[in-house]
């Protein structure tokens, strides 16, 4: 396994990126940052696609660098796009094995076995034009995998997803980096997806890295908050410590501070059956007159959003012990 | 029925349409790739390309006399290589058909390898496909419709291409004399005209079944891909 290494700039017009960040070889790296940020850019540099000054290292090996630019073939990177990009004069299956042919033969799955972990052994023989969305996008995956790849790369591949599919297609995305140990660098703007996916965070905005590192310590980071939309303002929770009703396996949730009500006496008699106690670490106030409350509590820091009478009236200050009601349907 | 001396203007003109067709396709299709992309140097080739379309077609056969006649850069040394004449041959019909049907087929096929999605290319790429490998394997297949009925729609205007053909390979009956120039011998001759109209058909009739057997083929291979 294989570490990817990136120090790069590139020029497009007026739009200048530099950034500098290493996606682990075992984990799921988020890059994360509003459209127009330049991460699919980056991405599409990374792969060969377009050109960048610097270094770009897979392992030992460099993709770019002083005299070195291998071309998008030759990098042993996979990439999963937004569409899915099937070759549309083929089948399913012979849209796999396209890939397969060309893979290392010690290296490469075999095309019915990625069929069922993929649970697209109906869809194989059909053209591709016949799939479902959903169908679509799992066999892009399983092409990709079929190519043996030591790092996967994958540009917000859930954008032609809704909901339920969106989600099925996450658990997917998990399910293939722990039964491959393939480690995938994955652009996204949407931080629920980031947060489920993400082992590691990278966050950019025009151009500059803002955050990067470990995930939950990344996504704490005040500058990333700054990144996302107020309504999305929260904090990352690991799903384990919590009673959620999504399937196992998704490395956090985010709470928003919005879905998140504070108490400063145990509630009982209440419908919500995550209540979480912690002390208040900070009171910010916000622009538009609304506090974001910071809570230490067994599961992390959240944070939650309250009017500036409740802070007030409640007298939540520093230090104080408070309970957190979660809202069912942010679980 | 047809005669004997019609059918061998038939067959005739079939050969030196299908060799035109035959040298011409591989050339047609690796220009009208390049074409669909962007590269210095572009509308230039697009020009060069389209020049047998511009030119008065007996100017074409003259620099192709020039070019290709015995003491021509080229004939000379395809006659001292590989004792090659062109000039007023079978061989030589076919390749002023070839150069003036060269346009079409290029035109024809560009459309197809244009309307293709340049990003399948790269997918094609990330799954460890070479250049080659990717445009045999991709842009042909994809594009087959459109070479398929640009290679019929072709060899239908082969068969009745006249002034570049006449000034190269002249009118010899046997050897270069296809459709249109045995038209037009015939009427040369006093009371030739029923001969004339005989054979105006039978071009005529090829012309259409060449443009609906294009069409038709076309259709055919679309639903075939869309399937």
């Amino acid at each position: 396994m294989k570490a990817l290494d990136v120090d790069v700039k590139i020029a497009r017009g007026a739009f200048r990126l530099a950034v500098n960040f290493t996606a682990p070889a075992d984990g799921i790296t988020v890059l994360f940052g509003p459209s127009g940020s330049g991460k699919s850019s980056l991405l599409s540099a990374i792969a060969g696609l377009i050109k960048c000054e610097g270094t770009i290292r897979l392992g030992p090996q460099a993709l770019d660098g002083s005299n070195v630019h291998l071309p998008p073939h030759e990098r042993g990177l996979g990439m999963v796009f937004q569409d899915a990009r099937l070759f549309p004069h083929l089948t399913a299956r012979q849209n796999i094995a396209y890939a397969w042919r060309r893979a290392p033969a010690d290296r490469r799955p075999r095309i019915d076995d990625t069929a069922r972990f993929f649970d697209i052994v109906s869809a194989l023989d059909r053209p591709v034009g016949n799939l479902s969305g959903g169908e679509k996008s799992r066999v892009a995956l399983a092409r990709a995998l079929a190519a043996a790849p030591d790092f996967l790369l994958l540009d917000e591949p859930f954008a032609a997803l809704d909901g339920r599919r969106r989600r099925a297609f996450i658990d997917v995305l998990l399910r293939m980096h722990r039964g491959f140990h393939l480690p995938m660098l994955v652009v996204t703007h949407d931080i629920d997806d980031a947060a489920a996916l993400a082992s590691h965070l990278v966050a950019i905005r025009s151009g500059q890295v803002v955050a990067k590192g470990p995930f939950d310590r990344a996504a704490g980071d005040p500058a990333f908050a700054s990144l996302l939309d107020p309504r999305d303002s929260g904090a990352a929770v690991p799903s384990l410590l919590l009673h959620s009703h999504h399937e196992e396996g998704r490395r956090h949730l985010w709470l928003r501070a919005d879905h998140i009500v504070l108490a400063t006496e145990r509630p009982n008699a209440i419908s919500t059956r995550n209540i979480l106690e912690g002390s208040i670490q900070s009171v910010r106030r916000e622009p538009e007159g609304s506090c974001l409350v910071e809570l230490k509590s067994s599961v992390g820091v959240l944070l939650a959003r309250v009017t500036a009478e409740a802070v007030e009236e409640l007298a939540l200050t520093e230090g104080r012990r408070a309970w957190a009601l979660v809202k069912a349907h942010a679980l | 029925m047809l005669s004997a001396g019609e059918l061998e203007i038939l067959s005739t003109s079939f050969q030196v349409a299908l060799l035109a067709l035959l040298w011409s396709l591989p050339l047609a299709i690796g220009c009208a790739f390049i074409l669909s992309r962007q590269f210095p140097g572009k509308f230039t080739l697009d020009g060069l390309v389209h020049l047998p379309v511009i030119l008065p077609p007996v100017l074409t056969g003259f620099l192709l006399l020039l070019l290709f006649g015995r003491h021509g850069p080229i004939g000379a040394w395809l006659e001292r290589v590989a004792g090659i004449h062109l000039v007023f041959t079978r061989g030589g019909a076919a390749l002023a058909t070839a150069v003036m049907t060269f346009p079409l087929l290029v035109r024809t096929i560009r459309v197809a390898f244009e309307a293709m999605d340049p990003r399948l290319f790269e997918a094609a790429a990330l799954l460890r496909a070479r250049p080659l490998d990717r445009f045999v394997t991709i842009a042909l297949p994809l594009a087959g419709p459109g070479i398929l009925a640009g290679a019929v729609t072709a060899f239908a205007a082969g068969m009745g291409e006249f002034g570049a053909v006449i000034t190269f390979a002249a009118n010899i009956p046997g050897q270069t004399q296809t459709l249109p120039l045995a038209i037009y011998a015939v009427l040369q001759q006093p009371g030739g005209e029923a001969q004339a109209l005989r054979l105006a058909a039978i071009s005529f009739t090829l012309a259409m079944s060449g443009l609906v057997g294009a069409e038709l083929l076309q259709r055919w291979m679309r639903r075939r891909l869309a399937r």
